[in-house]
């Protein structure tokens, strides 16, 4: 029986274990204990300087956590006991099974949104540029933007450069999607659409930690919601729960903040 | 007044000095844009083994005359059993000159790109070095080219400095001429003039350059 509990359907997507982070003497995150099952839908929600996007950067080792371990699919991601080459290429290599998308979008302003899509897939993943043109193709299309190719991103608006960058994340075929405030930046009227494409990738049962301010979206595509303060994770519930019957009294303060 | 006799006979005789002059900025040129570029990526490193010669280098560089860098390099550097000769010499002392003026372009360009683009480029799995190479450095580009452009009008004015380690350049062929001719004015008058031609064909060139790059990134 032990042995199947160890067995790799049973081993969570992702699993951070006591996570620490210090900037200098700052502690921003102070024990964060997680785990996320395959297709899940992660949403994490808290104040402004809760942690939220140190915990994302944590996870694809944007920054080096200060303690603790984080797990994809039972492998150690912040592994100190390679050297720093061996590192370099062991995160490279957890970075293409883990999608980020930003907040301020970061697409690539000297290339088309093709060129953006493709560019990874080609020169990480070696794939040739002609199969690479038709998944990016593809995944254009998906999010509304197949006669957007050529353009380049700054002729996009926000919602539009937002659906690129998700493409260009999904082109690495990503396990786990990453997202942080995405639609924070965006004119209103362009939300939706972003929010739209992701909960097309939650329904195709894509595994996603999404740090946001939409509670509607939070309600209907997220499968659990986190309340962070700081640096830890102070409730953890289904949405509907979270939402109507919250526990801490820190999380009944935040949500009777944000839902006035 | 002119002696345009002067000027139309030894016209041909600077024109050949000017070909050094402009083959002498062409390979300093190159080789300064490599040792800009490294000693710029040298300094933008953490390691120290790297760090701390490129910065002693530009800090060297920098901080002396380039007449007296190339004295020590033609005069100097035989004393130690290197002998690169006066051709050599020039090209190196002129591309060590510029290569440090070089970095400190590059340098500023490569960070004033926004770390968000650093950040999603790592994000999807690119190494340090792709990253460099297929975002940082074309984005940088169009920052660094127009003051990289002005280094280089400097490095072909710079070169007439090579006249004193005896390479017939243009400067020193409008010197040698003027013992025989006692015609200074003509003479220089004319280096001046293909100094300029050089100098302005170079500016059109950058001005060219700097706006295919501005419209191919938009
Ligand atoms: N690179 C950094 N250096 C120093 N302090 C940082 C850095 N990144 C984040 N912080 C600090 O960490 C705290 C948490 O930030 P963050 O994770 O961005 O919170 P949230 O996303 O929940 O708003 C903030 O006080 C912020 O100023
Ligand atoms: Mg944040």
């Amino acid at each position: 029986m032990e042995s199947q509990a160890q067995s790799s359907t049973n081993t969570p997507m992702l699993k951070i274990d006591n996570l620490h982070k210090s900037f200098g003497k700052l502690a921003v995150l102070n024990g964060v204990n997680l785990e996320v099952e395959q297709s899940q839908v992660l949403v994490i929600i808290g104040p402004s300087g809760s942690g939220k996007s140190t915990l994302l950067r944590c996870v694809n080792h944007l920054e080096a956590p200060t303690d603790g371990e984080i797990y994809l699919e039972g492998q150690l991601i912040n592994d100190k006991n390679k050297n720093h080459q061996a590192f370099e290429k062991h995160i490279n290599h957890v970075r293409c099974k883990m999608g980020m998308v930003f907040q301020q979008f970061n697409l690539f302003p000297h290339m088309t949104v093709l060129e953006n899509v493709m560019e990874a897939p080609v020169h990480v993943l070696k794939k040739e540029k002609s199969i690479a043109r038709d998944i990016a193709r593809s995944l254009l299309d998906k999010v509304g933007l197949l006669e957007k190719t050529e353009a380049y991103p700054l002729m996009l608006s926000g919602g539009q450069q937002q659906r690129v960058a998700i493409a260009r994340a999904l082109a690495m075929e990503p396990n786990v999607m990453l997202f942080d405030e995405v639609t924070s930046a965006l004119d209103p009227e362009l939300v939706g659409d972003v929010l739209r494409v992701m909960e097309d990738l939650a329904r195709d049962g894509m595994t996603m930690l999404v740090v946001t301010h939409e509670m509607g979206f939070a309600e209907k595509v997220g499968d659990r919601v986190i309340f962070m303060a700081d640096g830890v994770v102070v409730e953890d519930a289904p949405p509907k729960e979270m939402f109507s019957n919250p526990k801490e009294i820190r999380t009944k303060q935040f949500l009777a903040e944000i839902l006035q | 007044m002119l002696d345009w006799n002067i000027i139309i006979h030894y016209f041909p005789f600077l024109l050949k000095g000017a070909l050094l002059t402009l083959q002498i900025a062409i390979l300093s040129l190159v080789l300064g844009l490599a040792f800009g570029l490294g000693a710029a990526l040298c300094k933008l490193t953490r390691n120290p083994f790297l760090r701390w010669p490129a910065i002693f280098y530009v800090w060297l560089v920098r901080s002396t005359p380039l007449l007296v860098q190339l004295f020590i390099i033609y005069f100097g550097f035989p004393q130690m059993g290197i002998d690169l000769g006066p051709f050599w010499s020039g090209v190196l002392g002129l591309a060590l000159n510029v290569g440090a003026y070089n970095a400190e372009t590059i340098r500023g360009g490569i960070v004033s790109v926004p770390a968000g683009q650093t950040e999603g480029a790592r994000s999807l799995g690119m190494s340090g070095a792709l990253t460099m190479r297929r975002i940082i450095l074309p984005q940088a580009l169009r920052i660094i080219i127009p003051p990289l452009g002005n280094n280089f009008i400097i490095l072909i004015k710079d070169t007439s400095l090579v006249s004193t380690i005896t390479l017939v350049e243009l400067t020193l062929t409008a010197q040698r001429f003027i013992g025989s001719t006692y015609k200074p004015f003509e003479m220089y008058l004319m280096a001046a003039a293909l100094y300029a031609v050089m100098t302005s064909t170079a500016s059109l060139l950058l001005s060219w350059l700097e706006k295919r790059t501005r419209n191919e990134a938009r």
